[in-house]
């Protein structure tokens, strides 16, 4: 693992507004993983000189320009979900956790404190660093032209000021947890926001689910009725239609396979259409999943709000 | 739930420590960190540490009650990593064994943490003061560290200059004990503090370190700290050295204030005869008395006040009136009384006559003196 310092941490807009959002709307202190990449710059060195006599251009490979993107977060609505009280991480729960996301690498984690000094604690200071050291969950830099991994070093905090005020209401800092120093080295945090004047911060942000592969020539009815050696080919293909179709169904309601050839190829001359309605059977399955969502997320508060009861009583609250 | 209320789990732990602990800790303020419940489940200890105080933050959590708090060191101290990364389970001095087996129903627990983060914050700050790049700090740090129950500390002084400040505990006998019949709860202790200025500019500058002396609060009805004068610090001298000069003077003042008790004592009891038992009097230092006693009709209470340096510093004399009150319903006292004829070579019984004498005359002035206080209130 490498010791690298980053030049700067970003976060979009919405990810950190959701962040202080479940933040201030848990009635205690939550803390949760931060997941997304690291990317390098290419330092752009204008020098006069031939590069090649310059020290100014070897330098950039000594230390280079590196910087994270965080793209998304889990939080849990307590404390110590992967680490217990002395600090120590939970390994099994942390591997569980980031197991559901395969296509990002996991960047550090967030603790979120109501009216505590923005500082670093003595547990979070404990779990930052064993974070950093697990190789396990070492990643590597992408876009460079060496090969750089990380650790997950970057720790973020949220807290609110001490006495209740009506316009400033959170206050946050981005550190990165350097293992040679063992220090909190403080970096800025970037946001970036929607709007044309932004996009070209979009760069280090690409897709998280993409649409998955899918073939788009299907002429399943029409020969295999006439072979009849192909029978047991069929049937794979069948299975392989319906195992497609299965695919389509978690990213569209209701939009058959077959219709797939229309977009592409020598049949799409209507495709504006069938990708329009294609969207739209998938803003349809969105709208049921976030039905679903909302659902579950009422029993979930049920539930949440009755352990919460049972743990006042057991504290003697009640 | 009410509002502003401790959880009764915390509240144990909280007043197991403040009721028990070794050092005088306080709190400095209790808040909350629940959004919408008034349960305070945060507050500020201040820790006594090298003659000076720390604040740490103690973080629970009200709705999660079974868990064990979280601590927030000062700013300066963000290096300050109590527990063992990457090795194993640690040992059992480590506070990782206290944390991970928190019993958040016992109420010692608090308690034995903080006391085990403060010892190794000790060591952290010993471990700070050793790395500082100065010869002469190394010489004392070497030469030193062999008493117990040093304290070090290294801050940032006036103008970015940094200092490191020694505690250092003097007089290994216990002066609770020397004190017949004494009420003091904790143990009393004097402290030399020894402040060293540490940087570049200072190597060709002589520098002799900053001393003072310091005792725990109580200890002022016995012995005033601020009345002995600290020895002088030769140049090129060293803590190793001028710590038993000291203490060689420091031992003989504290023995001659234990026999001023008696001396005072002696007093005492030689103007209760002429004046009767006394209504007050401070048993253990002796250092007031008061009598009731009349004249005629007359009748008034007499307030005797020693200081340490008695017989060389004369008393103080107060007289206060059982018959004559103020508007609000108190009694009138006199003013201070410091003129009386006293000779400190006198026998405390011929002082006790004198004292007598003069009281005779003054009482009569008092009385006047309250008489026309009463009329002028009306």
């Amino acid at each position: 693992m490498d010791d690298l310092p980053l030049q700067k941490i970003q976060i979009s807009g919405p990810t950190l507004a959701s962040l202080l959002q479940r933040f201030s709307s848990s009635p205690g202190d939550v803390d949760g993983l931060l997941f997304g990449r690291v990317t390098h710059i290419a330092a752009t060195t204008f020098a006069d000189d031939d590069p090649t006599t310059t020290v100014a251009a070897s330098s950039s490979f000594d230390s280079p320009t590196l910087i994270a993107t965080i793209t998304s977060f889990i939080c849990s609505n307590s404390n110590s979900t992967f680490y217990d009280s002395a600090g120590r991480l939970n390994l099994l729960s942390l591997r569980r956790i980031c197991s559901d996301n395969q296509t990002l690498s996991l960047l550090g984690w967030f603790s979120g404190r109501r009216k505590t000094p923005l500082r670093p604690s003595m547990r979070e200071s404990a779990v930052t660093s064993s974070l950093s050291s697990k190789i396990q969950f070492a990643f590597q830099v992408e876009n460079s032209p060496k090969s750089y991994t990380l650790s997950p070093c970057v720790f973020l905090l949220l807290t609110t000021p001490f006495h209740d005020q009506l316009i400033h209401t959170h206050e946050y800092r981005a550190y990165q947890f350097r293992l040679s120093t063992e220090f909190f080295e403080p970096k800025t945090l970037d946001v970036v926001n929607i709007g044309p004047a932004f996009r070209g911060h979009y760069g280090a942000f690409c897709p998280n689910s993409q649409f998955p592969m899918l073939p788009c020539e299907l002429r399943v009815s029409s020969s295999m009725a006439e072979d009849g050696n192909c029978e047991s080919e069929s049937l794979k293909s069948m299975k392989r239609v319906s195992e497609d179709q299965r695919v389509l169904d978690m990213y569209a309601e209701d939009f058959d396979v077959g219709r797939l050839n229309r977009l592409i190829g020598s049949d799409a001359a209507n495709y504006t259409g069938e990708l329009e309605d294609m969207y739209k059977k998938m803003l349809a399955k969105l709208e049921g999943l976030a039905r679903l969502v909302e659902k579950s997320s009422a029993r979930v508060l049920e539930q949440e709000n009755h352990n919460m009861k049972l743990r006042c009583r057991v504290a003697g609250l009640e | 739930m009410a509002i502003n209320t401790v959880p009764p789990l915390i509240a144990a732990q909280l007043n197991y420590l403040l009721s028990n602990s070794p050092l005088p800790i306080n709190v400095e303020q209790m808040w909350s960190g629940s959004k919408h419940h008034g349960l305070l489940d945060r507050f500020t200890l201040v820790i006594p540490f090298c003659l000076d105080y720390i604040r740490w933050d103690v973080i629970y959590n009200a709705l999660y009650p079974l868990a064990a708090p979280d601590i927030i060191f000062g700013p300066e101290d963000e290096s300050f990593r109590p527990y063992h990364v990457g090795g194993g389970d640690g040992d059992l001095k480590s506070p990782r064994k206290s944390l991970s087996d928190w019993n958040c129903k016992d109420p010692t627990w608090l308690l034995s943490l903080i006391l085990e983060l403060r010892e190794l914050y000790m060591t952290y700050q010993r471990k700070r003061v050793g790395e500082v790049d100065d010869e002469r700090l190394k010489f004392e740090l070497s030469t030193i560290v062999p008493r117990e129950g040093i304290e070090m500390y290294m801050r940032s002084g006036i103008e970015k200059t940094e200092e490191v400040k020694f505690a250092v505990p003097l007089l290994g006998v216990d002066i609770n004990k020397m004190v017949t019949g004494c009420p003091w709860r904790h143990q009393q202790k004097i402290f030399l503090e020894v402040i060293f200025p540490v940087g570049r500019k200072y190597r060709h500058a002589p520098s002799t370190p900053r001393l003072k002396l310091v005792a725990s609060p109580e200890l002022k009805a016995l012995f005033s700290t601020e009345d002995f004068r600290l020895p002088p610090w030769l140049d090129d001298m060293c803590m190793a050295e001028y710590l038993p000069i000291l203490e060689g003077l420091l031992q003989s003042q504290i023995v001659d204030a234990v026999s001023s008790i008696d001396v005072r004592r002696k007093f005492i009891v030689a103007l209760a005869p002429l004046f009767g038992r006394p209504v007050e009097a401070d048993p253990v230092f002796c250092r007031k008395v008061a009598f009731l006693t009349s004249s005629g009709v007359f009748t008034f209470l007499v307030h005797f006040s020693l200081p340490l340096q008695f017989p060389k510093q004369q008393p103080v004399l107060m007289l206060q009136s059982s018959q004559h009150f103020n508007p609000s319903g108190a009694p009138i006292k006199s003013p201070v009384i410091t003129e009386f004829p006293w000779s400190s070579t006198w026998e405390s019984s011929e002082m006790a006559e004198r004292f007598f004498d003069f009281l005779v005359e003054e009482c009569l002035n008092f009385k006047k003196y309250c008489n026309e206080s009463l009329l002028q209130q009306r």
